[in-house]
């Protein structure tokens, strides 16, 4: 397929042209003394000057003609010019008046000979450069016989570009230039000939019809085996096509999930939009972390959010209060101070990390052993900057049964750095409120250096307890997007949210 | 995290050499507090919120003896001395509804040099963390310290009518009086609420009726400030809970203890006739660690020495029981809440071997959620159709909401701009801002997302519900739509669900060339052409067809076929 255009060919096969085209390569193959402007080209064709335009652009495109490029620089005389050509330039002017006035002259004078202010101004501010006045007033040559006796050069040139004839003096072109008696206008001409290739060319008949796109009629009919095809210009420029392919972070984060399903893990998902309780309570943040507070947690108007299940909602205000939980006798732990309240459980908040994706599994009661993770969004009141956005993904996993330890948790570590083909760890302490042990794992990364990836820890029993789960259950919370920019050379945390559909369909 | 700059000259005397910068930052790797920044005498360090007492110079030079191996188990107490003056506080039950906890200590220079610079300077750094801190910006808690020779106890803590108090405030040298304060001190305008009920403030005074402080907004000058030379200080907190109150003071003292300064109990006596000798505040507190639950962090058993050994090593005390050992926590470890808490300690008091750790035989089947893999499909048809895959935010812009009208989606309280302001409750108007940020680019343009929007659901428990949605955007000289209709038809069809289009007004779209899709009553598209207002607006010089699935409607349609 092509853009409709025909397409010459060379050698013995005719080829057919558009009538227009015809015309004028044929008209440019009869001229014998060299190439033509586009009016010759109009007188020896008869075709309307726009219509020679454009087909001389066409057969440009085919190869068939060449157009040379003739840069003119065009000067002529402003009207003031005119007028200093027939009235005389205002320093001759006023030479002239001075010498009718007896060689001196005052202004109101020069003023009464017919001289503007303006031009009285530069007549004096040239005879004086020249040397013909003397200083002082009223204004008097500097000797009686100073006055020149032939024609001013600028009034030799200024007939030279009146007349269009003759070499004129360039450094007085340019100063009659400045003062506004001559301007210049730069054209160009294109002469037109028929390249090699348009008059080897065998043209088709006039006439003869040819065949375009190929139709379904055509194909019923069978006219087609009747008729040339008219060649197209495979050279044309062609319409812009793309494919599609998946955007290359997403495609990273299920490569990233590839890896846990393998290790046994299951996914599970939970809500963007959670309330407080989820978010925070179960986890056994206390209510007034600062974490929690309006500036760094994203919560939302006009939304009213609701209590979980009574039961659950007991057992963990209890945790949070040091008290023991319904139906027991001891406390969980010594719980944070203050009052627990539900009026801040109830409240929504937009997810600030996937542990209650977690949370909610472990409320669920699963059989252990289990194993979950989930690679999802979350949300942080952040300013928007090449290192920082309000959404982040992070890859949330827990393992639950009888044994389980730290010792296992760096194994997942190490077994996660591995499948992103990091090969050295090491491990520092580190704090979340709902785990203890709490460690960092840190990567060596050849550009970066060691970069903190794998958070992680021991779920505290004041977050399992209430949950009704009695075996140990590590977790952690892998900021994914660290590991994706690295791993797609972005250096911008705006990149992975890519939507430029351009660099979409060339790839990263 | 916390973070304090800290006197690298006032450490390192704490230390038996000067240490360079990078085996510091190696000796804190294995801590909880790291090297932020390093210039000539300042030392930056930021800790986890659980690690306040490595903020202080003391109790980084605590840890890092006994990392160093020159000093183990909790600092030796020096004997204490007697006092002239027994300290102790009266508490009055009018401060009983606004914030009736208190508990003070009474620390005593090791020689007659007393209080230096640099000690000071840290007490009042530290002061002011732990005010930030555990002290929720004082509401919790709030420090002070005073000299205390100048103080005749017991120090009185009442409500007390403003008429009635007048005091030279810190670093002022005329007298005002309460009411005036409360109306004109900047740090009054800042925490006057905390102390000041009706007509009545807080105030601690001695026996003498000089007042030391305005709890929690500012001490006095004559009895209320510490300087350098004073011998013995007392330190106060007050507060709405015992345990935030507790923690400051504990927390505070670390600063004296790794110095050598003695430290006394400050006995706490009423309202009526509670009273208590202030001793839990200053002395340490004992946690039981069962042999077990080091075994199940650790994953082996630690040898008995191994696990005193690493106590003292984090300058904890401790001795072996029958179940285990019983540690002991100085007051600047109120992190120590329980046996996991102890436990962590331990295990982490040594390095993490890497290769110790092993990745455990997994008796689970691995997989994705049938509704994710389900979701995914779609995704992979769009690429198919030839539609380029964006991958866009959940917020989007006031600006595009107020062009697209409609039912408001859910509104961010605290947003950080207009540009991240709203939820989106179609993907629509997320795509709507990609348009607009390829309008550089030529057309035809076409691509489409799968990805979720929260609509409002005033039943569900967070009052939002996350659905998620496939979205297909098609803009060129010929876009229309008949092109996205298509389209649906094909992707439903591509699930063997057929639907049935009718006719509606969709926000965005050109009335009358709008469309919804029911599959059994259900509606699960949306499809249309944009507007051309909005198309002038965006500077989209092409028409745009939009079609907008809704994967959660259609999910319980064909999850029994596409369920794992």
């Amino acid at each position: 397929m092509a853009g409709g255009e025909e397409e010459p060919s060379l050698g013995a096969t005719p080829v057919s042209l558009s009538t227009p085209e015809r015309s004028v390569l044929l008209a440019l193959r009869n001229v014998e003394d060299g190439p033509v402007d586009e009016e010759e080209i109009v007188r020896r064709t008869g075709l309307a000057s726009d219509q020679v335009r454009g087909t001389l652009q066409r057969l440009r495109s085919k190869h068939l003609v060449e157009v040379a490029e003739e840069h003119l620089t065009i000067r002529s005389l402003t009207p003031r010019g005119e007028d200093s050509r027939l009235r005389g330039l205002p320093e001759r002017r006023f030479l002239e008046a001075m010498l009718r006035h007896g060689g001196a002259l005052t202004a109101e004078e020069a003023s009464a000979e017919g001289l503007r202010d303006e031009e009285r101004s530069a007549a004096i501010g040239i005879l004086r450069r020249r040397g013909l006045l003397a200083d002082g007033l009223p204004f008097r040559l500097r000797a009686p016989d100073a006055a020149p006796t032939g024609p001013f050069p600028e009034e030799l040139v200024l007939g030279q570009v009146a007349d269009g004839v003759g070499e004129a003096d360039e450094a007085i072109v340019t100063a009659l230039e400045r003062r506004g008696l001559v301007r210049e206008e730069h054209r160009s001409r294109k002469h037109w000939s028929a390249s090699e290739e348009g008059r080897r060319l065998t043209l088709a008949p006039e006439g003869e019809p040819t065949l375009g796109p190929l139709t379904s009629s055509l194909l019923a009919s069978g006219e087609w085996n009747l008729r040339s095809f008219r060649p197209y210009d495979v050279r044309a420029p062609v319409p812009f096509v793309t494919g599609a392919r998946p955007h290359p972070y997403v495609a990273w984060l299920e490569q990233f999930e590839e890896v846990l399903v393998g290790l046994g893990f299951e996914q599970s998902e939970g809500p963007l939009l959670e309330t407080e309780f989820w978010n925070n309570d179960v986890l056994f943040m206390p209510q007034d972390h600062p974490a929690r507070s309006i500036h760094d947690a994203l919560s939302v108007e006009e939304v009213e959010g609701h209590l979980p299940p009574p039961e659950l909602l007991a057992r963990v205000a209890a945790v949070h209060e040091g008290r023991p939980m319904p139906g027991e006798s001891e406390a969980v732990g010594p719980g944070w101070p203050g009052r627990y309240d539900p009026r801040i459980a109830s409240r929504p908040v937009l997810r600030s990390q996937t542990t209650p994706v977690s949370a909610r599994f472990l409320a669920g009661h699963p059989p252990p052993p289990f194993r979950m993770f989930s690679l999802d969004r979350n949300f942080r009141r952040e300013e928007v900057d090449a290192t920082h956005h309000l959404e982040f993904t992070q890859c949330e996993g827990i393992l639950g049964e009888e044994g389980i330890s730290m010792r296992h948790l760096v194994g997942i570590f190490r077994e996660l750095a591995r499948a992103i083909g990091i090969r050295e760890l090491k491990i520092r302490p580190s704090y979340f409120p709902f785990t203890e042990p709490s460690i960092e794992g840190y990567v060596q990364h050849p550009q970066l250096g060691w970069i903190e990836v794998f958070p992680g820890g021991l779920f505290r029993p004041e977050v399992t307890r209430p949950l009704g789960v009695e075996v140990p259950v590590i977790a952690w919370g892998v900021g994914v997007m660290r590991l994706a920019m690295v791993s797609l050379g972005l250096h911008d945390v705006r990149d992975l949210f890519l939507d430029d559909l351009r660099r979409l369909q060339g790839g990263r | 995290m916390p973070q304090s700059v800290l006197s690298r000259a006032r450490l390192e005397a704490l230390l038996p050499t000067p240490i360079t910068d990078r085996i510091l930052e190696e000796l804190l790797f294995g801590s909880k507090a790291e090297v932020a920044g390093a210039a000539g005498d300042e030392l930056t360090i930021s800790v986890t919120p659980d690690r306040l007492d490595l903020l202080s110079e003391g109790g980084l030079g605590l840890y890092l003896q006994g990392v160093l191996g020159v000093a183990h188990g909790i600092p030796k107490k020096p004997p204490a001395a007697g006092h002239a003056k027994v300290p102790s506080f009266r508490v009055d039950a009018s401060v009983e509804p606004i914030r009736p906890a208190i508990a003070g200590a009474l620390v005593r220079s090791p020689d007659d040099a007393g209080l230096d610079a640099g000690t000071l300077a840290e007490a009042i750094r530290v002061q002011e963390i732990l005010h930030a801190t555990v002290g929720r910006d004082r509401r919790a808690a709030s420090l002070g310290i005073y000299p205390w020779d100048v103080i005749e106890p017991p120090v009185r803590y009442s409500l007390e009518p403003l008429a009635d108090v007048a005091f030279v405030p810190l670093s002022e040298e005329t007298e005002v009086r309460a009411d005036r304060f409360f109306t004109d001190h900047p740090m009054a305008e800042r925490y006057g609420a905390l102390g000041r009920v009706g007509g009545r403030c807080l105030v601690l005074r001695d026996r003498r009726g000089a007042v030391l402080s305005l709890p929690p907004v500012l001490n006095a000058r004559a009895a209320g400030e510490a300087r350098v030379g004073h011998r013995e200080l007392l330190i106060e907190a007050t507060g709405r809970e015992a345990r935030p109150v507790r923690e400051a003071v504990g927390l505070l003292l670390v600063v004296f203890a790794a110095r050598g300064w003695s430290v006394s109990p400050v006995a706490v006596e009423g309202p009526g006739e509670r009273r208590d000798d202030g001793r839990a505040v200053v002395e340490p507190h004992a946690v039981d660690l069962p042999s077990a639950l080091v075994r199940a962090v650790a994953g082996d058993p630690l040898p008995s020495s191994e696990v005193l050994r690493r106590l003292a090593r984090c300058r904890l005390g401790g001795h072996a029981t029958e179940a285990g050992w019983r540690a002991e926590a100085p007051p600047w470890r109120p992190d120590l809440l329980g046996p996991i808490d102890v436990a962590e300690d331990v295990y982490l008091a040594a390095p993490v071997a890497v290769d110790a750790g092993v990745v455990p035989a997994s008796r689970t089947v691995g997989r994705r959620r049938g509704e994710t893999l389900y979701r995914r499909r779609f995704a992979e048809r769009l690429i198919g159709l030839g539609l380029t895959a964006p991958h866009t935010s959940l917020f989007v812009s006031s600006e595009v909401v107020a062009r697209v009208g409609g039912p408001e989606p859910i509104r961010l309280r605290n947003p950080v701009s207009t540009e991240f302001a709203y939820l989106r409750d179609r993907l629509f108007l997320s795509h709507l801002e990609v348009l607009e940020r390829n309008t550089r680019h030529g057309y035809p343009q076409q691509f489409g997302e799968v990805g979720p929007v929260i609509v409002r659901a005033p039943s569900a428990e967070s009052g939002g519900e996350t659905r998620y949605r496939a979205s297909l955007v098609i803009a060129s000289e010929s876009a229309g739509f008949a092109d996205v209709a298509a389209r649906v038809d094909y992707l439903l069809g591509d699930r063997d669900v057929s639907g049935v289009r009718e006719p509606a007004e969709v926000p965005g779209a050109i009335p009358g060339r709008a469309a919804r899709l029911r599959v059994a009553g259900e509606t699960v598209a949306e499809m249309g052409e944009v507007h051309p207002r909005i198309l002038t607006e965006l500077g989209v010089p092409v028409p745009v067809a939009f079609a907008e699935l809704d994967l959660s409607a259609l999910w319980p349609l064909v999850a029994p076929r596409d369920g794992p």
